[in-house]
């Protein structure tokens, strides 16, 4: 018989079994927990061939440490304090170093308390199959709990608990290897505190801990030069003499302490909002915030207050006649602050820095102009920085030495690819070798008195313009995540891979349970050319009624893919799939996307199709959901499909399927149209690659819309719609659901001025409908690109589509602007698109197929992934754009060096362009062949009318006329792709050669 | 106010022993003994303050005797604007519950009367402003806390009062209110320049920026408050020594006795109830009086009453406050130094 003991514990020792702390709520209340905590004697040291603790097998330490680190010959171990991940998460992420780390559970959870990004980053790395990493639970081992003094600061207790642990390992070490006799003693390794207060050093020395300083540690390593760079800026105090910062004047104010920000905010005396800088003029930013209609301007570094792009930030708003317009400049970072010196800046007695802080005030002069006065103000404090990591260049002439074989320390800037960052200081060892490379690099600190941010060097990606640097440095900037996916991941995957098949057809078959057998209708899918990953397929057939039936069949990936495995919860993070011009980066493992879920012709595949009766005319008479196997009997690109349907001779079952589907796609749009849906643009473009292998692009082309193109997209927002009503009226609290919310009519108060002034054209911004009758009379006879210039401007002016939980906001909020249809959901695409997974499990539940897994009746929950979902959408979308931008750049070049092959040096890429924008020295324009929009830049202001929105260029000699440009004003441009000589960051310039060659002005 | 019903027969039995001499009580106790009073504090983890305390419990089976539950839960009030109920400077709220199986014979009606008299009479004494502390201020104009004091009474065998003054002195005593730190936001109407005034923990004065003093219409604009370290207990009751103790005084002239039992009280016609707080040994003060019964009283039997009364309170209170400080020794420094030495 098991003998059951139960360890009662006296309440005498509440003091040391119960943790009490009290919170302060959202509403402002305040409200007492309490842990319990129950000390245990085998909470295992994590060390291999512990005779003491139980082995866990997993993730063990080596035993005898690591013996690579010069100081510590018999081996040792690494236990880190919290400001070591606090502030070095860089290095101790770093591959380089490798020593066996004991996390403490203090630690874990003062990190935690102190940022939560950086404690999710933690955690990650304790997943990591490269690093050793141990989590020793202290708080709840008997030896190593430890009880707050009176009168102890959380700080110190915390500090204290590490020393106690540090040294319970150490005992703890040499109590499990006593020495044998007749045997030399036992080699035992240091349990090293690491950390960076000098003050728990000399607690530990007292206490006879070892312990050692991070930047201590890393020098006495043998690869310390690429390691020292990742060390972030601060600690250094105690090692270096501090670079007198106390001499330095403060640049910018100081931020308000946090709690004061959030009584401000609350109070509605101060606004929250995300700052966005500006990309045309570096030294003026804006905030969104609710309270205004207009986001709040700062204009000026002071003002602006060390705010990176994306941080949250809290406004002060001055006084309205202090308001201000935005500049009609263009302000350029790099060429305005070329002559700051990396080492010294900061130091405001210097003249160059006098010189830039007058050329910056003098683009500070207050506008004239009242017309466009919005709220102005000042950032006090951040609530919240967006700072990640940041693809750089290292900016060539801030390099005192260039001496590739120096590894002396130098401070150089490093200039982020996004022209929405200032430039960085940092300080690195490297810097010859980085000089023409990409390279990753993050912000440590902004401090008061320093101009630029200081940040440290995290990695090279590799040559700028080489594809892989520039693939990387793409995927890192949107933080889309592209690692391979992992074991855990993988082992989701049905086993017999690539063999899968559908199983015979059969009562017990778990696959064929509740599915319709529609392996003989005649289905085809239609796609782009070189699609791999097929979601959808097609069919429609005359019934005997004179009705038709129509079925859209979309890839059954949540037949593969359950809730709450790895597989799933990688997809939610991953969100969608992300297209580059040369490479895919899958939301699901290829094995699926490609092969298992595609709906590739001629082998049967599990689908979930929607089923339509509809009249001739187009109306639907019924439809119906279910779960189904199909066989494809075609795959056709959208141009083969056209041009089976247009020809005459071909006249079997596929072809009048595709007509039957053409001829009501046809009547479906018609409705949409009528119904107010609007016909939007976005400046789209092709990239031809050479060959697959070397995917030089060779050129550009704009996409052709085909009749076939417009039939599978009217079936897909049919089978979205029906799925979105079908999924809300089950689950009305938690459906996944995709809106458009109309766009505030200020959004479009410009561009209807514009259009007024320019071509006395008005925009009826009242509803949909009214925009799309209204876009539709926007023509120039004369211009016929010009109808589709305005629909791109309109388009800018919207807001985004985006997710949402049907349970989470009002029910009038539904609708979806552009297709104006009251709901609408993703349903049609799901390998690529999470969201789509969702509403296949929602759809799957509501007719009955399989039930719903708890997460989706949870709204917090899908509220959660949503907004990932949204974020990852967002950045894919923006991830694929800059890769087409890049292709085209890359093309440019290229046409360039043919062209001047074939014509001598006078050839060149000349392009017409739009004129989109118009500022005081210079022109915003859309090369619309191209997709790419540019910016033409004068050496000197011209004159400006900013009522009209045009610039008058005046003529060399005064007996010519002068040429004045306004806003959608055809001109021809030339198009180079020109290399920052410091940065060799390549760029597309653009200049004017007609009306006026402007490379004279 | 009795709470058993016994014959006339028990009645005068009960009376005239105690006016024997020497006189005579069922339990052999003299008439100025009290029972075995035992208290433990912190007995509610989730409270700000609790106490346990019985008086005249078996010490071999726990059985009888007279049981009180007390806690004490501070939480945040505002003051400023409509539907606050707060108070510039914090307030107090005493509950007194009667448990249903501490009085079995009662109806519900008769329970409610009796748990609105104890109520009553606990919280007019102890919401005194006399004995107000200074420490449950917050925000001046704006937050304050609300000190709930509940307490419940699981068994009666007599004595119910000063049980119920003991258990709530001794749950104060054990109080602990959070220390906040006031946080504002000014805007200045002279350039565009924030200030930040942080008070300390007890004195919540915000108003640190000099502005003349005859500025009278010193609008604080945003303010609110943190807990600067939340790990922390926070801070004892201000005049935590001050909490009244309640003496009973049960008359069968011309003798009295003290500590009542059940079946004593039902003999006895006329009881005083006083309650003294001990600002130091020397100066008592009375926070307040009761009389309960059918009984007469002259005034100058009631002025020899007070004088005997402060005697007994006063060793009431020594004790109590021996036994208080010997609780927090117990919970504390010899809890860490035991849990230190294992």
């Amino acid at each position: 018989m098991v003998e059951i003991t139960i360890l009662k514990r006296p309440r005498a020792e509440a003091v040391i079994t119960q943790r009490k702390f009290f919170k302060k709520t959202a509403r402002g209340k305040v409200i007492k927990v309490l842990r319990e905590r129950y000390l245990r004697d085998d909470v295992s040291c994590g060390i291999q061939n512990c005779t003491d603790c139980e082995g866990s097998a997993m993730n063990e330490l080596p035993a005898s440490g690591d013996k690579a680190h010069p100081s510590f010959p018999l081996g040792h171990f690494v236990l880190p304090d919290t400001n070591v991940f606090l502030s070095q998460m860089d290095l101790v992420e770093s591959p380089l170093f490798s020593p066996p780390i004991i996390l403490l559970q203090t630690v874990m959870e003062e990190v935690r308390h102190r940022s939560l990004p950086l404690f999710n980053r933690l955690k990650a790395l304790t997943r990591m199959d490269d690093k050793k990493i141990w989590i020793f639970y202290d708080e709840y081992r008997s030896e190593t709990a430890i009880v707050r003094e009176e009168g102890e600061t959380p700080n110190d207790r915390n500090d204290r608990g590490i020393r106690k642990a540090t040294a319970w390992y150490s005992s703890h070490l040499n109590l499990t290897r006593p020495p044998i006799r007749g045997q030399p003693p036992p080699k035992l390794p240091t349990v090293v505190l690491m950390t960076e207060d000098a003050a728990n050093r000399q607690k530990a020395e007292k206490a006879g801990i070892a312990s050692i300083s991070v930047r201590k540690y890393v020098e006495g390593m043998n690869d310390s030069t690429s390691l020292l760079d990742l060390l972030a800026a601060v600690g250094t105090d105690d090692i270096e003499p501090t670079k007198a910062a106390a001499g330095r004047q403060a640049l910018y104010p100081e931020y308000l302490p946090s709690a004061t920000l959030l009584t401000g905010v609350k109070a509605g005396q101060l606004y929250q909002g995300h700052y966005n800088a500006n990309q045309y003029n570096y030294l003026e930013g804006s905030v969104p915030v609710p309270a205004f209609t207009k986001p709040v301007l700062l204009i000026g570094r002071e003002n602006m207050n060390r705010a990176v792009n994306g941080d949250v930030v809290v406004v002060e708003v001055f006084d309205e006649k202090e308001w201000k317009a935005p500049a009609d400049e263009v302000v350029d970072q790099d060429s305005a602050t070329k002559n700051d010196d990396a080492e010294d800046s900061g130091e405001e007695g210097e003249d160059e820095s006098n010189q830039v802080l007058a050329s910056e005030s003098k683009l500070l002069q207050a506008e004239k102009r009242t017309s466009e006065k919005q709220p102005t103000g000042r950032i006090v404090g951040v609530i919240k920085r967006n700072w990640r990591a940041y693809v750089c260049h290292i900016d060539s002439t801030s390099l005192t030495s260039s001496n590739t074989t120096s590894l002396s320390q130098q401070t150089v800037f490093a200039t982020p690819v996004s022209r929405l960052l200032p430039r960085i200081r940092l300080r690195t060892r490297q810097a010859p070798s980085l000089i023409g490379q990409k390279i990753l690099v993050t912000i440590d600190r902004w401090d008061v008195t320093s101009r630029y941010p200081e940040g440290h060097f995290v990695r090279a990606l590799g040559k700028v313009e080489s594809k892989e640097a520039e693939q990387e440095s793409l995927l890192l900037e949107f933080e889309v995540p592209y690692r391979p996916f992992g074991k855990a991941i993988l082992d989701c995957l049905p086993e017999q891979g690539e063999q899968w098949v559908v199983p015979v057809k059969s009562e017990s078959s778990p696959e064929w349970r509740d599915r319709e057998d529609l392996r003989d209708l005649i289905i085809c899918s239609i796609d782009p050319p070189n699609c791999q990953d097929i979601d959808d397929a097609l069919h429609a057939r005359l019934l005997p009624n004179g009705n038709i039936e129509a079925g859209v069949h979309i890839a059954d990936v949540s037949h593969f893919v359950h809730p709450d495995t790895p597989m799933d919860s990688e997809a939610a993070s991953r969100g969608t799939t992300v297209y580059l011009v040369d490479k895919r980066i899958d939301m699901l493992p290829s094995l699926l996307g490609t092969n298992l879920c595609s709906l590739r012709p001629f082998v049967e595949r599990l689908a979930f199709s929607a089923i339509w009766e509809m009249t001739p005319d187009a109306d639907i008479v019924n439809v119906r959901f279910t779960k189904s196997v199909i066989a494809s009997k075609a795959a056709f690109t959208y141009e083969e499909a056209q041009i089976r349907k247009d020809d005459p001779h071909h006249q079997d079952d596929l072809t009048s399927s595709i007509r039957l589907l053409n001829n009501l796609a046809q009547k479906l749009k018609a409705k949409r149209m009528a119904a107010g849906a609007l016909n939007l643009a976005s400046p789209e473009v092709k990239i031809h690659l050479d060959s697959s292998e070397s995917s030089d692009p060779i050129d550009v082309e704009q996409k052709e819309m085909r009749e076939t193109n417009s039939l599978v997209e009217e079936f897909m927002l049919l089978a979205n719609i029906s799925v979105a009503r079908k999924i809300e009226d089950t689950f009305p609290q938690t459906a996944v659901l995709r809106r458009h919310l109309p766009p505030p009519r200020t959004n479009f108060e410009k561009l209807q001025d514009i259009l007024m002034r320019r071509k006395g054209m008005k925009l009826d911004v009242s509803s949909s409908g009214a925009l799309a009758a209204s876009l539709d009379l926007c023509v120039d006879p004369a211009e016929p690109a010009f109808n589709t210039l305005v629909r791109i401007m309109a388009t800018r002016c919207m807001l985004s589509a985006e997710y949402f939980c049907s349970g989470s906001v009002g029910k009038d909020t539904f609708g979806h602007y552009g297709l104006a249809s009251p709901i609408y959901t993703h349903f049609t695409s799901p390998i690529r698109r999470y969201a789509d997974v969702l509403a296949h499990r929602q759809l799957s539940a509501s007719i009955g197929y399989s039930p719903l897994h708890a997460t989706l009746h949870s709204k917090p929950h899908v509220e959660r992934v949503l907004d990932v979902v949204n974020r990852r959408h967002r950045m894919a979308q923006m991830a694929s754009r800059a890769s087409v931008e890049f292709y085209v750049g890359l093309a440019l070049k290229g046409r360039g060096e043919r062209e001047r092959k074939k014509g001598g040096d006078a050839a060149e890429v000349l392009e017409e362009a739009y004129v989109i924008r118009t500022f005081r020295n210079g022109l915003g324009v859309f090369v619309s062949k191209l997709g790419i929009e540019g910016l033409v830049m004068f050496k000197r202001d011209m004159q400006f009318d900013a009522e009209n929105y045009t610039i008058t260029v005046a003529s060399p000699s005064p007996a010519e006329p002068t040429t004045t440009i306004a806003v959608f004003d055809k001109v021809t441009v030339r198009i180079e792709v020109e290399k920052d000589k410091n940065t060799q960051r390549g760029r597309v310039k653009m200049t004017l050669v007609h009306p006026v060659d402007s490379r004279a002005l | 106010m009795a709470s058993t019903s016994i014959s006339k027969a028990e009645k005068s039995y009960i009376q005239a022993g105690l006016l024997a001499d020497p006189p005579l009580r069922a339990d052999g106790r003299a008439l100025s003994d009290f029972r075995t009073v035992s208290l433990e504090t912190g007995i509610a983890p989730l409270a700000n303050g609790s106490a346990r305390l019985s008086i005249g419990k078996n010490p071999h089976d726990g059985s009888g005797g007279t049981e009180v539950l007390a806690a004490v839960k501070v939480e945040v009030e505002n003051i400023d604007y409509a539907g606050g109920s707060g108070v510039e400077g914090g307030r107090v709220a005493c509950t007194v519950t009667c448990s249903p199986a501490a009085y079995p014979h009662l109806r519900s009606e008769a329970l409610d009367d009796l748990q609105y008299d104890m109520t009553t009479v606990l919280h007019e004494t102890l919401s005194h402003s006399s004995l107000h502390p200074q420490n449950l201020a917050i925000l001046r104009g704006k937050k304050s806390w609300l000190l709930n004091l509940d307490l419940v009474i699981l068994a009666d065998s007599g004595n119910a009062y000063d049980a119920i003054f003991m258990a709530a002195k001794a749950a104060l005593w054990d109080t602990k209110v959070p220390r906040t730190r006031s946080v504002e936001y000014k805007a200045k109407k002279t350039g565009p320049t924030a200030s930040v005034a942080v008070g300390g923990g007890g004195s919540m004065d915000v108003d640190e920026d000099t502005v003349s003093g005859f500025d009278t219409r010193q609008i604080t604009h945003a303010t609110d408050f943190e807990l600067p370290d939340y790990w922390d207990e926070g801070e004892v009751l201000d005049g935590r020594h001050r909490w009244p103790v309640c003496i009973t005084l049960n008359l069968v002239p011309p003798a009295h006795l003290l500590d009542a039992t059940t079946s004593e009280e039902a003999a006895i016609p006329l009881r005083l109830l006083i309650m003294f707080s001990f600002e130091s040994k020397e100066s008592p003060s009375i926070q307040g009086m009761r009389m309960l019964g059918s009984g007469e009283l002259t005034t100058a039997q009631l002025a020899d009453l007070i004088k005997v009364g402060e005697k007994y309170a006063q060793e009431i209170n020594s004790s109590l406050n021996v036994k208080l400080k010997d609780e927090d020794l117990r919970r504390n420094q010899k809890a860490r130094e035991r849990f230190a030495q294992r």
